[in-house]
Parts: C-alpha cells; structure tokens; sequence
C-alpha cells in the first residue's frame, strides 16, 4: 500500500530532521521534504479543507479507511509543505484512537520545530494539529453556538 | 555621510546580541522600535526614586511623580509643537487615540455623513471608522490609489459637503508611501471637516509640527519611537478634543461626582480616566529626549539612504516586485513571484535577520496591490549599511534556495 507521502518513510523524516544542527539546516531540510508531498487539485482546495488560523493557505484532506486515517495535505507556502510532511509522517495511517493518545507538540518538538509552534498568527500549525486531533471534517462547528 | 549610526548601537545593548548564531540585524522596526539606554534608565529611576500616583496623594512621591508627568506632557507636546501641553491627551497607542475619537465624534455624525480615509490606511485607521459608520449610518469612502500604487491625480471631489471626518496616515505602515496630507487635509477643511492624522509611521523619523499640519488630530505610539510599549498620543487643538465626548469615563476624569450626576474634569483629564501608564510616560518623554538630541535631518536622511540602497540593489537584481517608492522613504516592502513571503521570512530569520512578512494590518491595500503579503523591511536610526547589505544578500539566497528547478 502507498501512503500518501510517497517514497518519504517516516524514520527516515525523522532521522532527517533530527540531525539538523541549526536553524538554517532545518530550514533546508524542509525545503527538500516539502518537494516530497504531492500537491491537491483545485478542486480538493475547497474552502471546508482550508485550515483557518494560517497566515500562509493550508488544506488538509483527511479520509478513514479500514478504521485507519489518511491524510492529504498542501500548502501556497513550502516550508509549510515542508512541515505538512513532518506532520503527516507521525500520524499517516494511525487509528484515530492513537492518534488522540500522542502526544503532537511533544513529537514535533523532538524533530526540531518547536519554533513552528508558537501561536503567533504566522504559522497555524497548532491549528493543523487541532483539526487531526478533532478528527473532524468540519472544524467550523466547535464555535457555532450550543443548541 | 555625516551620520554615523555606529556613535548610536552602544545606546541599544540589545542589538550586540547573536541570533542562531548569527549577528542579530533588527530590521522590524516599523513594527517596532528597540529602546535605548535612556529611555531605559527613565523608567527604571521612575520606580527606584518617584513612584507613586499622580495628581492624588500630597505627599513627597506623589509630587515628584506628578512634576515629573506633567513635565513629560510638556516635553512631549514641544516634541510634535502643539501649543499647549493641555493639548496632550495620553492613551495606550495610536490604536485606542483614534479610538478616542471615533467614540467621541458619534454625536455630530448624523446619516448620510460621510467619514473619509485613504487607501493606504492601517486596520487602526479604517475599523474604528467603519464601524463608527454603521453605528451612525455614515458612508466611509476611501481617497484611492490607481493601479500602479499612486495617487490619483485628481481626488479633490471625494471630499464633499457631507464629509465630516477625514483620517489619513502620514506615512503607510505597509509600503512607506507618504500622503499628500498639506493638500488633502485643506481640501477637508474647506468642507469643515474634522482632521485626524495617524502619525505612528512619521515619528521616529520625520520632525513633526502639529501647527504646521494644521490637523485637529494628531495620533502616534511610543513604542515606534524608541519609547515604551502601551503608550500613545492623542493631540488635538483645543475645540477638537472639547468635542469629543469621553470614550472611557470613571476615576481622574471627573471633578465631582454624586449618584445623580458626574461633573467631568477639564481636559487633558477629562479624556484620560484611571490611573495612567507613569512608566510609560516618563519612558515616552525620554525617547522624545533622545530624539531632540539628535541631528533629525541626518538620521532621517540616513535611514532613507539605507532603504534607497536596498531598493536599488534589489531593483538591480531583478524578479522583484517593489511596492515601496524609490526615495523618500525608510522601509522596503517587497514580494517575489512564485515564492511565499513567509518562505523568504523563515530563511531571513534562520539568518538571523529579523523583518516583517505580511499584509501590515492593510488587507484592502494588500488587495489593491493585488498581493495576499509583502515581506518589509524597515530601517531605524542604529541601522548599518552592512546591515542593509546583509539582507539584501541573504534575501537573494533565500530566493535561489527556494526557487523552483
């Protein structure tokens, strides 16, 4: 079976990022990675897909099969692709159950991008987390008002 | 060049310091500006020697604290030469004077009004504004930019005899365009139009004389001019700010109060309720200090000699899209096809270099410019043209790493 990361094995992600020594090489590191993820058609670029909270456009497409998840994602901005992969490749696959137990800052954190986490409003990563974690198609509802 | 900007980076400690091991080199400083020692000593001998509240105990602090603020008011209203220091209102920033004014201007709109600004506006400039219309049934109407970001040459007819309020920027946060203010703020007196300038753009860098620009308001934030963060200036001449209607009401502003009525204190109280950010004052007068011992002309000349050398090296280069002018300015704010703003950020900053990616609170003038961003780069007195180089070096990196095969 493919996963929607392509050839990318997540170790290998993993061991990528973590050997980044500085900013820079982090910075380079995500630019190759993010050359790893394919891009949504237009038409999966909806605005129900699109991630609210990111300065730079993201669509996260996520469908269950056999009770496990699977994730397509894009971003107008490559490093954000780039992390998009870093972020798939800890949850591609995984039951919705485990994927509520992890813990994905922490995971993140590991892999050297704890700087992609603060909740400024130039990076909606803690909002791509939030959706996965939901599980939800439609994030939009948890501000609606209660019935 | 007379100005050497190096006699400067000793006042600001923070800018010897290393970013993921590179030299830090602060090109934010439209958002903000980084404080030098001065301003820095002020508040601290504020709290190691004068604090207590102002215009209430009488006791040996309590004086000294309010000599000490009173007489910030004074330095701040020869700062921007407003004739009396009465005329000095203080806030938390630009943000909440304009704010100040909306709220207090309510009761002389009536529907139909017309509140007018310009397309270079700050969201603090346009919201409050905006929503003062809807509150009101006023129409805000907008003064445009053509196509290729410049005046258009004939704009005289959007202020009419229904135009109330005319708000305008002295100087864009987003792209660094100044406005034809002289000529637009006379077209709106003609009309008998109440005048507010946004001036937290032109402080840190331009002399600025209220009497000469002849606004009713004048609004700028400390922290854009080397002072602290959370303090502002309201001007305004004198029948201006008797207008205005207290935004905010309870203790400090008022000279007698009993369960049926209030009596409001005379101004600049009456517009400044509760106990007001002293620190920040002091800091504030300080950074006017720091400013006045300056060559303003020079510093000002050298920070537009630096965006003027990025513009021209950029330019040079090629496959940018500059929406800053030429000359006449002190920040750069640019975009590159095909390439996020924010990729271009992420690898400034990995660098070490510190600029602004973004729509600059401007999403109409984003709009217009038909870009969802620009990158910004913004120049301050402690700038170096290293400084200048080194972002256009690393910028020109960036764009290689990041270009598509």
């Amino acid at each position: 079976m493919t996963d929607s990361l392509g050839q990318q094995k997540p170790v290998n992600i993993k061991a990528q990022l973590q050997a980044c020594r500085s900013k820079e090489e982090t910075f380079k590191t995500l630019v190759t990675l993010s050359k790893t993820l394919p891009r949504l058609s237009t038409e999966e670029k909806t605005e129900q897909n699109k991630i609210k909270g990111c300065e730079s456009a993201v669509w996260l497409i996520m469908e269950e099969n056999d009770g496990r998840r699977h994730f397509k994602a894009d971003s107008d901005a490559k490093l954000m692709r780039g992390v998009l992969v870093a972020i798939l490749s800890l949850v591609e696959g995984k039951t919705q159950t485990d994927i509520q137990q992890m813990d994905l800052k922490a995971e993140l954190a590991e892999l050297n991008l704890s700087s992609y986490l603060t909740s400024s409003r130039t990076n909606g990563v803690l909002a791509i987390l939030d959706k996965i974690k939901s599980g939800s198609e439609h994030r939009d509802n948890q501000h609606s008002p209660k019935q | 060049m007379a100005f050497d900007p190096l006699l400067l980076r000793p006042l600001f400690p923070i800018l010897a310091q290393s970013a993921y091991d590179h030299p830090l080199t602060y090109l934010d400083n439209a958002a903000t500006t980084q404080k030098p020692l001065p301003v820095l000593d002020a508040i601290q001998e504020y709290y190691l020697s004068f604090n207590a509240n102002v215009h209430r105990g009488a006791h040996f602090l309590s004086d000294r604290a309010t000599n000490r603020f009173e007489q910030a008011r004074d330095t701040v209203a020869k700062f921007i030469n407003a004739p009396e220091q009465s005329h000095v209102i203080w806030t938390k920033g630009t943000t909440e004077a304009i704010n100040v004014v909306a709220y207090g201007l309510e009761h002389i709109l009536e529907k139909g009004d017309e509140i007018l600004i310009t397309s270079l506006e700050h969201h603090a400039n346009l919201v409050p504004w905006q929503q003062l219309a809807f509150r009101t049934g006023a129409r805000l109407r907008i003064v445009p930019l053509t196509s290729n970001g410049e005046w258009e040459p004939e704009f005289s007819h959007y202020f009419t005899d229904r135009t109330r309020i005319f708000a305008a920027t002295q100087v864009s946060n987003a792209i660094g365009a100044s406005t034809p203010l002289r000529t637009m703020i006379n077209l709106a007196k003609q009309q008998g139009a109440f005048t507010l300038v946004d001036g937290a753009q032109a402080v840190a860098h331009y002399p600025v004389d209220v009497q000469a620009l002849d606004c009713d308001f004048y609004v700028f934030s400390g922290h854009k001019m080397y002072g602290p963060t959370g303090i502002g200036v309201l001007y305004g001449k004198n029948h201006a700010l008797e207008i205005l209607m207290p935004y905010q009401t309870g203790g400090e502003m008022v000279r007698h109060v009993s369960y049926q009525a209030t009596e409001f204190n005379v101004l600049p109280y009456r517009l400044e309720a509760g106990t007001p950010h002293i620190e920040g004052v002091i800091g504030l007068a300080a950074a006017c200090d720091f400013l006045n011992a300056q060559d303003r002309l020079a510093l000002l000349a050298w920070e537009q000699s630096l965006a003027n050398h990025v513009y021209t090296r950029l330019l040079k280069a090629g496959g940018i899209e500059i929406y800053s002018p030429e000359k006449n300015t002190t920040l750069v704010s640019l975009s590159v096809p095909n390439i996020h703003i924010l990729d271009l950020n992420a690898y400034l900053d990995s660098q070490g270099i510190a600029v602004r990616a973004g729509s600059h609170c401007a999403h109409p003038l984003m709009a217009q410019l038909g870009v969802a961003g620009t990158l910004r780069a913004s120049f301050a007195c402690y700038n170096t043209i290293e400084e200048a180089d080194r972002f256009c070096d690393v910028l020109l990196d960036a764009i290689d790493l990041l270009n598509d095969e």
